[in-house]
């Protein structure tokens, strides 16, 4: 019995992601997944077959009327799966989706597989204390946890256009800002140097934000200090509800390392952190700790690196 | 102004054991209002201002009453408490007896929700909720803005920050960047016990009651397998001891 996949993904940018999972779902069961994309065909999509969903307005970029879309075509088309980027977008999406078919749905999985008639994948759980092992009856949707598969290419293919006709939409998007171009993608970072609350003044950022830059990497930044103290935008803040990150070396300063924060930096190879207080948290998390103050441990810190180097 | 707000007693997951095979020790543990939920009720006071209500909506175990009184020690009017044991429960379902509990309780401007809970963190409930309900909704709001029958609501992505109409009544989960929860005062906490606390039955709202689709197999400790070296000593010594580590790592140059 083969077993037909979508793929979806809002912003499109995690599209080929979600078609790496969906094409490793179909091949070990036979059948085939469908890439969806809203308003018009996009050649940047992978997928041997495409399904471009076309409505009287514009459908990208409003999660309600992505639903509707997609829960209108899914009624004439019936595939098993519906597997929709983890994306703050996707969620909504997905979760809609589950309410207007009624159909059961998971949440931002990974390690997904089809066992007897159900999708099954793994999520992190308690601020990834735990790994979960969780199901669902086929047919189902399943939002997936991005930025841990390889993409899948782009491939030539067919296109078929399935006209969902008039769209409502509630709300209206009456402004949309780009957040801080020229800003780092954290998640794409291979070296991330992280601030937390014991830097004492904003101006001491400077610090972080030199060695940062000596390292050729990002800076980012536990919850206080976007979140309650403004220092830094929310685009730099790590963990459970920030960024998720996996560079090559996280180094956490000044961080007590909350489940939460944790959460964000599991996946790092390398865990390097600088804390004054011995009993703090992120020690446990780290592969290599300091236990000293950052304003009297970073100064020699950065001297070493630049000797090493010849500067 | 009338404003519903869900809230779940989550196991802290700060304090969540495991035994000696990783399984995690569920029974008993220590729970608490779900982190953002917090701000989900803060939130809730905002909009209704000085005049107005706000109804605490729980599905949970006996022993959330202690999330609830925390609600309503913060200032919320009174609430209801849909008593059975949600783990049991995905969040479709979930969902359908919030749906059903908040219609029975009249029409309310803001239906309010945090982003995701602190325990499992899908944040599929608030959306769900919205669809079942019909409203309008705007998801992941930090700021938000009510000028007569209409709200603009700022809501942020993560890569870009919408500004989105919606009329009002509607729903709309928050982020944590959104305010400043309060902290109630011994004096409110005493008064919490008095407000009304409704008891209802999943029985009671009807279709709640279906069998989940989805399901939890099992859980586990994850393993974090950290090297957790750690230096001490004069900030020189501990500084260069950290970049040969970081050397022998092959991160920094040698």
């Amino acid at each position: 019995m083969s077993t037909r996949v979508w793929a979806f993904s809002d912003p499109p940018e995690v599209a080929n992601e979600v078609a790496a999972a969906a094409n490793g779902l179909v091949n070990g069961a036979g059948g085939g997944f469908t890439m969806i994309c809203l308003d018009k065909e996009s050649p940047t999509l992978a997928g041997q077959e495409k399904l471009v969903l076309k409505g009287k307005g514009p459908l990208l970029g409003s999660p309600e009327a992505e639903a509707e879309a997609l829960a209108r075509a899914a009624r004439q088309e019936h595939p098993d799966v519906i597997l929709v980027g983890a994306t703050r977008n996707g969620r909504e999406v997905a979760s809609r989706l589950a309410v207007k078919l009624g159909r059961p749905c998971l949440s931002e999985i990974f390690g997904v597989a089809l066992v007897e008639g159900s999708l099954r994948g793994k999520r992190n759980a308690f601020a990834g204390k735990l790994l979960a092992e969780v199901a669902a009856q086929l047919p189902c949707i399943a939002t997936l946890k991005v930025g841990i598969y390889p993409l899948l290419q782009p491939s030539d293919s067919k296109a078929r256009v399935f006209d969902v006709g008039e769209v409502p939409s509630l709300t209206r998007v009456i402004e949309r800002r780009e957040k801080g171009s020229g800003t780092v993608d954290l998640r794409s970072s291979k070296l991330i140097v992280s601030a937390g609350r014991g830097v004492k003044k904003k101006e001491d950022l400077s610090l972080i934000e030199e060695l940062a830059r000596l390292l050729g990497g990002a800076v980012g930044c536990s919850r206080p200090l976007s979140s309650d103290l403004g220092w830094l935008p929310e685009e730099h803040h790590i963990g459970l509800t920030g960024v998720t990150v996996h560079p090559d070396l996280y180094l956490a300063v000044g961080i007590s390392g909350q489940l939460q924060h944790v959460a964000g930096i599991k996946d790092s190879k390398v865990i390097a952190a600088i804390n004054t207080d011995k009993s703090a948290p992120i020690f446990q998390a780290s592969d290599y700790g300091v236990v000293g103050d950052l304003y009297s441990v970073l100064p020699p810190m950065i001297k070493e690196i630049r000797q090493r180097r010849g500067q | 102004v009338r404003v519903a707000v869900c809230v779940k007693h989550a196991i802290d997951e700060a304090e969540l054991k495991v035994d000696n095979e990783g399984k995690p020790l569920l029974v008993g543990a220590v729970s608490k209002m779900s982190t953002f939920d917090k701000n989900g009720v803060e939130e809730a006071l905002r909009l209704r201002g000085g005049s107005g209500e706000v109804v605490v909506f729980c599905v949970g175990i006996p022993d959330a009453k202690k999330t609830i009184r925390e609600a309503l020690a913060m200032g919320a009017d009174r609430a209801e408490h849909i008593v059975c044991d949600p783990t049991s429960l995905d969040s479709l379902a979930t969902s359908a007896l919030l749906a059903a509990a908040i219609e029975r309780s009249g029409k309310f401007d803001f239906v309010i929700c945090s982003e995701g809970s602190s325990d499992t963190y899908t944040g599929q409930v608030p959306p769900m909720l919205a669809e079942r309900l019909g409203l309008p909704y705007v998801g992941y709001a930090r700021k938000v803005e009510v000028s007569g029958p209409k709200a603009r609501v700022e809501r942020a992505l993560e890569n870009s920050v919408e500004v989105v109409e919606s009329p009002v009544p509607m729903a709309l989960s928050v982020v944590s960047e959104i305010n400043e929860p309060r902290y109630p005062t011994l004096i409110q906490i005493m008064q919490a016990s008095k407000k009304p606390t409704e008891d209802l039955t999943p029985e009671a709202l009807g279709p709640g009651g279906k069998v989940a689709g989805s399901w939890v197999l099992g859980m586990k400790a994850q393993a974090m397998e950290r090297k957790r070296v750690v230096f001490e000593g004069t900030a020189e010594e501990t500084a260069a001891k950290l970049v040969e580590a970081l050397s022998n790592e092959g991160i920094l140059p040698r």
